[in-house]
């Protein structure tokens, strides 16, 4: 018991003599446990937000082109909770409106009480239609169609069932009204979506008088979210749907919800892991490399314990109670500045997100109520980030300490940091201050190589976040719709054969030259714009040939060119087959870029094609084998052929069916507003503005973006205190020697010269380290990320500002904490910093 | 006397005080001394007689609290920190009890050190004869802590005198050697400082080497008890 004091006291005291020391482990500490605790806050608060997001649509999933027998057997299968159906019955006709006539049933609900609430949507007003010629949607919908939003208000819609046939107009009555929608203004109409409901009354009279084919969508939710895993839920699912013969094609699992409402699976649970074990790995090299410099100015003195008897064992305890000593006070106040700084900077981003969201104010009051109710507080994330921090601490301790048993008392006292088992150096004939930077960091070279690890790895960990949130890009949403430039006028046609509007198909449009020469000029002389080119042209295909892929598609499929150029583009969503541009032109293959029908379709590589193709009336029989099969990507249409094959068709009509343009900044609004004129004059034509897209990509990208932003910052802002604090370990440690040498005659501006030398040095080490492991880390994440689909990331984007950032910071970094130790410095005299250690 | 001129390090009132109040201890209170050109001066005391202070505060190590230090006919004390780290690489070197040499550097670049912290050319052939006079051909490789402690010492003095200074202050500079290396350390350094005619100036708490020099300083509580001014002209016949 007294010998326990003893150690204690002199732990103690030990502590309170190199009170600089002993601040840089004890922020060290803090800092690890903010770190993990900071981590662990966020991930909670997002986990949770997600929870209360996705739970606005708790489906667990939704079936696909179903045919009345299936939904019955569904609705009656065992292990199916909520059931309900839509059925898109009509398109709408209203000018450039994009919407659908839809028919939602609740089959069946045995939900617990307080779910549900996807499944079934509470009206503000009135009831759900019962009649024929009963409908309710929003009151914005209505104002949209020129009606007046009340119950009992008559509307009169044009409609075409199943988008095909005679458009056909009725007169309805709104019976209900849903809470009204705040549509931004920001948004171009073309670009919403409008869903009118009407009644199974409906869609039963089209069906008897069979003008309409019912294939409704089944939303749905099975049993067991409670006790089973992700996986196991996937799985239940998927049996569900083999049960009624589905193809798995056709199941659409809502990923999302269900990863929050269930147990993470081993996968999540791996990641996690990972990530919290890169975080102690780093965390504790620096905590480590403090007690190892410590060891080393120590050893005089614990060469003094033991020569007056110290045993290893107490030597070891008395660096155990520094420790814990330190710890008692550092972690703690780790644990609540972890918690605290996300509790107040997460609203803020998700804050960030809301009041910039373009969409509209509902997602504002949704994000404001979740800000009200998250749960930020998480009682395993605060005894895992103590244990972590505690046992780092525990690690970081065993080498010096190994070191410190080593010592013995005769060595210790004429003990000097040095050179491991050099004896001689061959050194310079002259020295100069870059002999003394270079002879200080070969002094010990594994101390080196430890700090610029240290500092490298906090940095790795930053690059690797932001290359992934670099490539969360709104841009690369929005240039899913225009290509290139800042607009894009598309032309409209039918996406299937228009038999009753012949004039709406695309061989028919290309006949009226809506982009001819004319037009483009005209385009051209708008002020401000810079330059108008055509995109890829697109051509009609049939076959006379039994093809199920046709056949979805009334035979009529659209089908483009690749360039030698986009060869790369293409290969790397490939999926069969091989793209080689030469090969295939000589052979007149063709891609088809829509990998999820494939196997539906009984396609398989090396099928021979006869198809007919349309250029304008004018038709070109061509034979064509199936080369190769890729992922769908937004450049590509349907079907594509090689440029050459394609100029040898020898086209006749112009098949141009989007031009974008460029156009100066300056000028934007003004080349909209010319362009939105010119675009209502052709009812085929649709304008995509880069402005609108960007707000609708924002949208959908922030809400994730921006709390993980946060969690970069966090990152950023330790790891740069760590590197301080490593920096002025290193300084700290060698005053004494430095002080030696300003006596000998180095001036102000030669021991700066010399430390902004070691600096620069440790920061090109940590560079290097960070843009190697670093890139190719957050490359490696980029591609899972993409995998999993998520934040609909598809292009890796280089964290080129963030690395900039990250050297600038490094550099003015090393500069200030040199000037600022230079300074304090200065406040001792330099025979005190001469005799002392400390 | 001496012409005036003579007098290369001077003292006017100088006092080096810490703590206040009933806890204050002087250091060094109101000395005043000269010490001429070529002079091999020792100050002796006991423990805590304020040598060590006095002797940093000569050589610009330390501030005074008042009080005014002249190095030719300079007011240190005005000088800034760039200046005085010129004043302390040309014109003074320094000899510490605990050498005080630079670990990361073998005993030739420690030697060369205070020359080119001053970017002065090295003139090897009066360096290789500093080392061969102290012993130190086949060690100039070495790093610091291979060598013995008196190996160390001579490293040190040969770094204070590599680049001529006009004052050489040495702080107890034998007082980590054994009798006999103590003594041989002292010959060399006295023998150096006559052959290059610098003005030494040696802490010690050993008789022998303070009968070495010229003259002797005593201090006690901060205060110069005899300044050994008198013994000055009877003993110039040495």
């Amino acid at each position: 018991m007294k010998r326990t004091n003893t150690v204690r006291g002199l732990a103690l005291s030990k502590l309170r003599y190199n009170k600089s020391r002993t601040m840089l482990t004890g922020i060290a500490i803090m800092l690890t446990t903010m770190l993990l605790m900071a981590i662990g806050t966020v991930g909670t608060a997002a986990l949770d937000m997600n929870r209360q997001m996705y739970a606005l649509a708790d489906y667990h999933a939704r079936f696909g082109g179903l045919t009345p027998e299936q939904v019955n057997v569904l609705s009656n299968h065992i292990q199916v909770e909520a059931l309900s159906t839509t059925e898109v019955f009509a398109d709408i006709e209203n000018g450039k409106m994009n919407g659908v006539l839809s028919c939602q049933e609740t089959l069946k609900n045995e939900q617990p009480a307080d779910g549900g609430s996807s499944l079934s949507v509470e009206l503000a007003f009135g009831h759900y239609p019962e009649a024929e010629d009963e409908i309710c949607s929003s009151p914005a919908f209505f104002r949209r169609v020129g009606a007046e939003p009340v119950i009992g208000g008559k509307v009169t819609l044009s409609f075409r069932v199943d988008g095909k046939g005679e458009i056909l107009t009725r007169e309805f009555t709104i019976s209900g009204l849903e809470p009204d929608v705040e549509i931004s203004d920001q948004i171009d109409d073309s670009r919403l979506m409008w869903t009118g409901r009407i009644s199974k009354a409906l869609l039963d009279r089209y069906k008897a008088d069979g003008l309409y084919e019912p294939e409704p969508v089944a939303t749905l939710r099975v049993y067991g979210e409670e006790e089973l895993t992700f996986d196991e839920m996937t799985d239940r699912i998927n049996a569900v749907a083999a049960d009624i013969g589905l193809d798995e094609g056709r199941v659409n699992i809502n990923k999302e919800y269900l990863f929050t409402a269930t147990n993470p699976g081993t996968e999540t649970m791996a990641v996690m892991a990972v990530i919290g074990l890169i975080v102690i790995f780093f965390s504790s090299l620096v905590i480590y490399s403090i007690y190892y410099v410590g060891v080393i100015t120590d050893v005089q003195e614990i060469g003094k314990l033991k020569a007056l008897g110290a045993s290893g064992r107490q030597i070891a305890r008395l660096f155990y109670w520094q420790g814990a000593i330190v710890s008692a006070f550092a972690v703690p106040v780790g644990l609540l500045l972890g918690f605290l700084l996300p509790y107040l900077l997460f609203p803020l981003a998700l804050w960030a997100y809301s009041s910039g969201s373009a969409i509209s104010s509902y997602s504002r009051d949704a994000t404001e109520a979740i800000i009200g109710q998250l749960h930020m507080f998480s009682l395993p994330v605060l005894l895992i980030a103590t244990a972590a921090s505690l046992i780092t601490v525990a690690v970081s301790l065993q080498k010096p300490i190994r070191m410190a048993k080593k010592v013995s008392p005769v060595e210790a006292i004429r003990y000097q940091e040095n050179t491991n088992d050099r004896k001689s150096r061959k050194g310079h004939t002259e020295v100069k201050v870059s002999t003394l930077t270079l002879a200080n960091l070969t002094r010990n070279r594994k101390r080196t190589a430890v700090t610029i690890l240290t500092m490298g790895l906090s940095c790795v960990l930053f690059i690797c976040v932001s290359a992934v949130l670099c490539s969360v890009s709104a841009e690369d949403l929005a240039r899913r719709n225009i290509p290139r430039g800042d607009f894009r006028i598309a032309l409209d046609y039918a996406l299937y054969n228009d038999k009753e509007y012949p004039e709406n198909n695309l061989e028919n449009l290309v006949q009226q030259e809506y982009f001819s020469e004319a037009f483009l000029s005209r385009l051209s002389s708008i002020e401000g714009v810079e330059s108008v080119e055509r995109a890829p042209g697109k051509i009609i295909s049939s076959t006379d040939m039994e093809s199920p892929m046709y056949e979805d598609y009334e035979n009529h499929l659209p089908l483009s060119y690749f360039t030698r150029d986009d060869v790369a583009e293409l290969n790397a969503c490939l999926e069969q087959g091989s793209i080689d541009y030469d090969r295939m032109t000589a052979n007149n293959e063709i891609v088809c870029t829509h990998v999820y029908s494939f196997n539906e379709y009984g396609l398989s590589i090396g099928d021979v094609l006869p198809i007919t193709l349309h250029d304008g009336s004018r038709e070109i029989p061509l034979t064509v084998t199936l080369g190769a099969l890729t992922e769908p990507d937004a450049n590509f249409t349907y079907l594509v052929m090689t440029e050459d094959t394609w100029n040898s068709l020898g086209l006749t009509c112009d098949p141009t069916t989007s031009i974008y343009l460029h156009v100066d900044n300056a000028h934007y609004d003004s080349v909209k507003e010319a362009l939105t004129e010119i675009v209502a004059e052709n009812e085929h034509f649709t304008l995509y503005a880069m402005d609108v897209e960007l707000a609708i990509g924002h949208s959908s990208i922030d809400l994730m973006k921006n709390p993980l932003y946060l969690l970069l910052i966090l990152i950023a802002v330790i790891g740069f205190i760590n590197l301080i604090n490593t920096m002025i370990t290193s300084i700290v440690t060698r005053k004494k020697e430095l002080g030696i040498l300003q006596a000998l005659g180095l001036s102000d501006k030669q021991l700066v010269r010399m430390l902004s030398g070691e600096g620069l040095v440790f920061t090109a080490g940590t560079l290097l380290i960070s843009l190697t492991l670093g890139n190719a880390a957050g490359y490696l994440l980029f591609l899972w990320a993409k995998q999993e689909h998520i934040m609909s990331i598809s292009r890796y984007h280089y964290p080129l500002w963030e690395t900039i950032g990250l050297a600038v910071v490094l550099i003015s970094g090393q500069l200030i904490i040199t000037l600022f130790i230079r300074k304090k410095m200065e406040r001792e005299s330099l025979i005190d910093r001469i005799r002392n250690q400390e | 006397m001496k012409n005036h001129t003579d007098i290369i390090l001077k003292t006017e009132d100088l006092c080096k005080y810490y703590g206040t109040g009933d806890n204050q201890v002087k250091a060094v209170d109101h000395v005043n001394l000269e010490i001429r050109q070529g002079e091999f001066v020792s100050i002796v005391g006991k423990s805590g007689s304020g040598k060590s202070t006095l002797l940093h505060m000569l050589g610009g190590l330390d501030n005074p609290t008042s009080g005014k230090v002249f190095i030719d006919g300079e007011n240190i004390a005005s000088f800034k920190e760039e200046k005085l780290s010129k004043i302390r690489r040309r014109k003074i070197g320094f000899i510490f009890q605990a050498y005080n040499l630079i670990p990361s550097l073998n005993v030739w670049e420690n030697i060369v050190l205070p020359l080119g912290l001053d970017g002065k050319p090295i003139d090897e052939s009066f360096i290789n004869d500093i080392v061969k006079t102290l012993g130190l051909s086949d060690r100039v490789k070495h790093l610091p802590n291979t060598l013995s402690g008196g190996q160390q010492q001579r490293c040190a003095i040969a770094r204070a005198i590599a680049s001529k200074p006009s004052i050489i202050l040495a702080d107890e500079p034998t007082g980590n050697l054994d009798t006999r290396t103590g003594d041989e350390t002292m010959a060399l350094l006295k023998a150096s400082a006559q052959k290059y005619g610098q003005t030494l100036v040696v802490i010690t708490h050993n008789e022998e080497v303070a009968q070495m020099a010229e003259r002797t300083i005593i201090l006690a509580d901060g205060r110069i008890l005899s300044s050994g001014e008198s013994e000055v002209d009877s003993d110039e016949e040495n």
